[in-house]
C-alpha cells in the first residue's frame, strides 16, 4: 500500500448521517434535473424561449455567490481543523470570521432569488404556465428552501465558534455542516447552465 | 500555507465567467454544450475534491459523489444530442 493511500481518512468529514441526506438529496435533485433534460427534448422551442424571459446576470450573480460562500465555509473549517488546545479560542474566532462572510453571501442569495421569483410571479407565470417554468419553479424553489436550511445551519455553527465551543477533538458540527453548504453550491453549479445558459 | 483554496475559488469564478459569456450566444451548438458540460463538470469536481474536502477520504466515499456528477451531465448530454 502506498504512504498516500495509509493518509487517506477513513470516513467523509462530519457525521455519517449527514452524508445519507446528502445522497439522497443528490438523488432527488438528479432525478429533476433530468426531468427536465428530457422533458425539453419534446419542445425545445418552447423550452428555448421560455429561457430567454429569465435574467441571466441574476443566475450568475448567485452562482458566483453561492461559490464564494463555499470558499469560506471551507476557510472556516480549515480554521478550525488547524487548531489546538493552546490556541482554539483564536481559530475559533477566525472560523466565525469566515462564517459571517458565509452568512452575508447566502442572505444575498436569498434576497436576488427573492426579486427573482417575485419578477417571475409578476408576469403572471406560475407552475401550470408551461413545462420550462414548471421545472424551473420546482427546481429553483426547492433548491432555495435547501438554501434557507444550509443558512440556518451555518448560523448555529457561527454560534459555536462565538462560544469557542469547538475543540480539537469536536470539529465534527462545522464538517457536518460545511458539507451541506457545499452540496447545496454543488446543485446550483449543475442547475444554473442547464436551467440558464445552455439551449 | 498552500493558498490552494484561493486558487480552486479562482478558477470556479473563471469557469462561471466563461458561462455566462456563452450564455449570450442566441443559440448553443453541440461543440459549445460539450465544451460547457464538461467545465461545470470541473467546477463539480473541485468543490468535491477541495471544498467538501473528500480528496483525503477512501475512495468509495470519494467517488460517490463524482459518480452522481458524471451520470447527471452525462444524462443531460445524452438529452441534447439525441
Amino acid at each position: 500500500m502506498s504512504d498516500i493511500a495509509l493518509t487517506k481518512e477513513k470516513y467523509p468529514p462530519g457525521d455519517f448521517g449527514v452524508w445519507i441526506i446528502i445522497y439522497i438529496e443528490l438523488i432527488t435533485f438528479a432525478m429533476l434535473f433530468l426531468g427536465y433534460a428530457f422533458s425539453r427534448r419534446g419542445d425545445v422551442e418552447l423550452f428555448n424561449q421560455s429561457q430567454l424571459m429569465l435574467n441571466q446576470t441574476s443566475g450568475f450573480i448567485n452562482t458566483i455567490i453561492l461559490i464564494t460562500s463555499s470558499y469560506f465555509v471551507a476557510k472556516a473549517v480549515q480554521s478550525v481543523t488547524n487548531m489546538t488546545q493552546e490556541n482554539y479560542e483564536e481559530f475559533n474566532k477566525k472560523a466565525s470570521k469566515w462564517l459571517i462572510f458565509a452568512l452575508m453571501c447566502g442572505a444575498s442569495f436569498l434576497v436576488i432569488k427573492i426579486f427573482e421569483f417575485s419578477h417571475i410571479f409578476g408576469e403572471g407565470i406560475n407552475l401550470s404556465t408551461n413545462k420550462f417554468f414548471m421545472f424551473y419553479l420546482l427546481l429553483t424553489g426547492f433548491h432555495f428552501m435547501h438554501v434557507m436550511l444550509g443558512s440556518i445551519i451555518l448560523f448555529n455553527i457561527f454560534q459555536k465558534t462565538r462560544r469557542f465551543g469547538y475543540t480539537p477533538e469536536d470539529t465534527r458540527g462545522i464538517e457536518s455542516g460545511a458539507s451541506y453548504w457545499h452540496m447545496v453550491d454543488l446543485l446550483w453549479i449543475v442547475l444554473f447552465p442547464l436551467i440558464y445558459i445552455i439551449r | 500555507m498552500k493558498k490552494t483554496l484561493e486558487i480552486i475559488w479562482i478558477v470556479l469564478i473563471a469557469l462561471t465567467i466563461f458561462a455566462y459569456l456563452l450564455g449570450y450566444l442566441k443559440y448553443i451548438d453541440s461543440l459549445l454544450v460539450s465544451v460547457l458540460l464538461i467545465s461545470t463538470f470541473i467546477k463539480g469536481a473541485l468543490v468535491i475534491e477541495h471544498f467538501m474536502g473528500l480528496k483525503n477520504v477512501q475512495s468509495k466515499y470519494r467517488f460517490i459523489p463524482t459518480i452522481w456528477l458524471t451520470f447527471v451531465l452525462s444524462a443531460i448530454a445524452v438529452a441534447y444530442y439525441l
